[in-house]
């Protein structure tokens, strides 16, 4: 195929180029982007998203569309054709979550601890049973019956002492599995593993370590990566690596790798959310919420427009905003067409982010972080997505943000372990958005002053240093390509987080198409309790994201 | 008429199923039975065993969820003493901290109802799968339980409010076919009334929570009888059903019907097909749309916007040109219009 790359639109002549396509299948939006090699480099062409219903070949014939003005005229009609006939590099959300039935001895220790470790290994817990659950024996029987499990949870019990509960529920699902052939996993205090094995047949049972082997830790991680080992081989036999989840991870942990960074990625999409922390080496954990998508549960849940009605800007009727989640959860691959149905979805994300978080409500040290996802990465202006990226995850410290908008990350993490590092090399350019640089601090008094910031430019006069104070932000110009070096000084009480804790810190950091963030707003998000004081908060915050960023004025000479 | 749909009735883990593969079954035949477990009885093995009661699990001879006989031997121990059974029941485990075992007597058989007809294809451990002949209309939430009656529409319009006055005696034990909307009062009044089911074309959210709060408080006062559900077919809010839907309701009233709430299924038996739906609509195609502002109207896709436009929320989109039943002429993302297949000709 024949791509006559014209970046200004007219006067090139054509070149022979060869193509491949990256495909994302997502169960509300599928997300394609054409990568053509045009003299001697790969470039991604030409990207379209839609609705995953509406098939292949209005796909093709989207990105024929879009191809169509920059090709070669030869070929410009039959583009859709010879698209059916290249590379395809492709990755999908699996076709459905693992069901889980959970037994544990306390709904707030073991079974929360169990639950987090299983939700973000992708599964969905379909039925919960535990001692302190206030039901009868025979009512958490029951419920355990009617579960539509692929695999059962048991947790309970400190590894220093037994608990005789944790056999208790241990047998309750065994009477509840009767014998069928689900597997069983043990994640509870180590000296019950035998006894409970005992309860099944031989080979029934798989030990984990205790997710919460006392009171005061958590030790999820080996039940997590037991649980994403499982949900790979039971539900998606057919090929781990096309999977988004599976794929988005391995494409972040290549990113990291080969750029030297600790980067976080999220991928937020219609059903799942899967958080990706990478460091330098390519080593990466990952999280992978089943139903952490827009689409969530917890969206529609009793409280949830509450909740999502204080994060407002705007003043929307919460009947509305209940109205609105649920819509979006009926029909996840429709878009926002009014201003407030978007804010009620970006507050979504904001939450669900927030959620992913996890207690601390905030990440540290992370250099680069990626955003996925059509509502992150196809937000109306690119300030947006950035506000979502900061406001969902509090990166504390000196962040580069970017946004894969094409939607090539999952895909190119979808080539295999050979290919990947080429894949990613050939297309760094591409592949991600660069938004700008965000400085985000932790501590600090709300309207009190908590870091003077100077911005160095190579060619630019110095500006006067910029004051950002407590509950405030600014949005700096810092176009792409641009570098600046940035001279901190913190007041006491405020930290970047991480190891940097003197109250002078240097950095340098790249542009983008948002600039760069001076964000005092403490993390976790400090806002007022008043209604009508929140809101207006969270509309100024708005405001300095939309709004043109300004110029530092400089210092006379 | 529809072709038939596979539906799949959960059956719970040990139920007894009483109808066989290609049994033709009725929506309130039994299908299968089962026995609840009661409350649990401590059968001591530790003190007759003389036994720690930490390691009385190992002296198990039945294993956990097993039913046992009255007089069945229950524990062993190598010197051979033994427990047995003091009454049927199923055997849940171990209580390791007083060193007995759970034997929980099971209650009385209790029916498992499909609400469908059709004939039974598959059955396994934890479903019976039904080939229904019925046309299926998915809906895009509900609540309640399963069940069936007759259809019967209540309302004159479409874009109609149902009303608590529209529900009268003579609509007990049907599926009654609302409008736009129906209040949490309205919703109560009707199941007190003894109406099988509701199907609107969108509730509030407020007004179905209200609602089933009120079903919840009455639950646990125990003054709840008989089954309800609710099913949406358009979306959420002040909703109006499609027309070209309503009017196939109102040709189909008197048919027989199962609708399951909270997952958001009808069937309606020996119908014809009923209108279709199909994302991607082309030029020409009658268009519903969804989300606000022309969440739920009606209209034609007069034409394509080339190239991608914003919205007015800003985002790009592939937009289409609607002319709404109203007269309006309005862009709208092409994601958010389905087409409205008609419905063809016998």
């Amino acid at each position: 195929m024949t791509v006559d790359e014209r970046p200004e639109g007219i006067g090139a002549a054509p070149a022979e180029a060869e193509m491949s396509l990256l495909v994302d299948v997502g169960s509300a939006w599928t997300k394609a982007a054409a990568v053509a090699r045009s003299r001697g480099r790969w470039r991604i062409v030409s990207h379209v998203a839609q609705p995953s219903g509406w098939g292949e070949d209005e796909l093709r014939a989207a990105l024929a569309a879009r191809l169509a003005p920059v090709a070669d005229r030869r070929v410009a009609e039959r583009i859709a054709d010879l698209l059916r006939g290249v590379p395809r590099i492709a990755c999908h959300t699996p076709r459905r979550p693992g069901h889980i039935g959970l037994a544990a001895v306390s709904s707030e220790l073991s079974g929360d601890a169990a639950r987090r470790a299983a939700e973000s290994a992708g599964w969905s817990v379909v039925e919960a049973a535990t001692a302190d659950d206030g039901r009868s024996l025979s009512a958490r029987l029951a419920a355990l019956q009617a579960a539509d499990v692929d695999v059962w949870l048991l947790a309970g019990g400190f590894d220093e002492g037994r608990a005789d509960q944790a056999l208790e529920m241990a047998g309750l699902v065994a009477a509840a599995r009767g014998g069928a052939p689900q597997p069983v996993i043990w994640a509870g205090a180590e000296s019950l593993t035998p006894e409970v094995a005992l309860l099944f047949e031989e080979g029934a049972v798989q030990s984990v370590a205790n997710p919460r082997p006392s009171a005061h830790r958590e030790n999820p991680l080996p039940l997590r990566l037991l649980l994403e080992e499982m949900l790979q081989r039971m539900v998606e036999p057919g090929g781990v690596r096309q999977l988004t989840p599976v794929s988005f991870r391995r494409g972040i942990a290549e990113l990291a790798r080969s750029s030297m960074r600790r980067i976080l990625g999220i991928d937020l999409g219609a059903h799942y959310l899967t958080w990706v922390l990478a460091d330098e080496a390519g080593a990466a954990e990952s999280r992978v919420f089943a139903d952490g998508g827009l689409a969530s549960r917890s969206l529609i849940a009793q409280g949830g427009a509450g909740r999502l009605s204080r994060m407002l800007p705007l003043s929307i009727d919460e009947l509305a905003v209940a109205d609105a989640l649920r819509n979006l959860h009926a029909r996840p691959g429709t878009i926002p067409q009014t201003d407030d149905e978007l804010a009620v979805t970006h507050a979504a994300a904001r939450y669900l982010l927030t959620q992913a978080s996890g207690d601390a409500g905030s990440v540290e040290g992370v250099d680069l972080l990626v955003g996925c996802g059509r509502t992150i990465a196809a937000a109306p202006r690119p300030a947006q997505a950035a506000h979502l990226l900061l406001d969902g995850v509090r990166p504390v410290g000196i962040t580069q943000l970017a946004i894969d908008t094409a939607g090539a990350l999952p895909p190119i993490g979808a080539l295999d372990d050979s290919e990947i590092g080429e894949g990613m090399g050939v297309l760094r350019d591409d592949l991600l958005v660069p938004l700008g640089a965000a400085v985000v601090i932790r501590g600090g008094r709300p309207g009190q002053p908590t870091m003077r910031v100077a911005v160095h430019r190579t060619g630019w006069p110095d500006p006067a240093p910029i004051e950002v104070r407590g509950g405030s932000l600014q949005v700096l110009p810092l176009g792409r390509g641009q570098a600046a070096e940035l001279e901190i000084e913190l007041a006491g009480g405020v930290t970047l987080g991480g190891t940097r804790h003197g109250r002078r810190v240097r950095a340098t950091v790249s542009g983008g198409a948002v600039g760069l963030i001076l964000d005092a707003r403490d993390a976790p998000l400090a806002l007022p309790r008043r209604s009508e004081d929140r809101r207006a908060v969270l509309a100024g915050w708005r405001d300095t994201f939309l709004r043109e960023p300004a110029q530092p004025v400089a210092v006379a000479p | 008429m529809n072709g038939a749909t596979l539906h799949r009735v959960r059956i719970p883990r040990g139920a007894s199923p009483t109808v066989r593969v290609g049994t033709d079954v009725r929506p309130d035949q039994v299908l299968a039975h089962h026995r609840r477990p009661g409350a649990p009885r401590h059968v001591p093995l530790a003190a007759p065993l003389h036994a720690d009661p930490a390691h009385i699990a190992g002296l198990l001879v039945v294993s956990p969820g097993s039913m046992v006989a009255e007089g069945q031997v229950i524990a062993r121990t190598d010197e051979g003493r033994e427990v047995q059974a003091p009454t049927e029941g199923l055997l849940l485990g171990v209580a390791a901290s007083d060193g007995s075992a759970l034997l929980s007597p099971l209650g009385d058989e209790e029916p498992v109802i499909g609400h469908v007809r059709g004939t039974v294809a598959a059955i396994d451990e934890s479903a019976i799968t039904i080939e229904v002949p019925g046309v299926l209309i998915r809906g895009v939430g509900g609540t309640g339980s399963a069940v069936h009656g007759e259809l019967a529409v209540a309302v004159h319009d479409p874009g109609e409010e149902l009303r608590a006055a529209a529900i009268d005696v003579g609509a007990t034990g049907k599926i009654v076919v609302g409008g736009s909307r129906a209040s949490a009062e309205t919703l109560t009044r009707a199941r007190a009334m003894g109406v099988a089911g509701i199907v609107l074309g969108g509730v509030l959210d407020k007004e179905l929570r209200d609602f089933e709060a009120i079903q919840r408080r009455r639950r646990e006062v125990g003054g709840l009888t008989g089954s309800f559900g609710v099913l949406l077919v358009e979306g959420f809010g002040k909703v109006g059903i499609d027309p070209q839907r309503f009017a196939w309701f109102r040709a189909h009233a008197g048919r027989m019907a199962s609708l399951f709430g909270a997952d958001g299924l009808l069937y309606v038996y020996d119908a014809q097909l009923a209108p279709g739906r199909r994302t991607l609509p082309r030029v020409g195609e009658r268009v519903i749309a969804h989300r606000r502002p022309f969440q739920g109207r009606a209209g034609v896709l007069v034409a394509e916007l080339e190239d991608l436009h914003a919205t007015p929320s800003g985002i790009p989109a592939r937009m289409g040109l609607v002319r709404f039943e109203d007269g309006r002429l309005a862009p709208v993302p092409l994601a958010n219009l389905e087409a409205t297949l008609p419905v063809p000709p016998a």
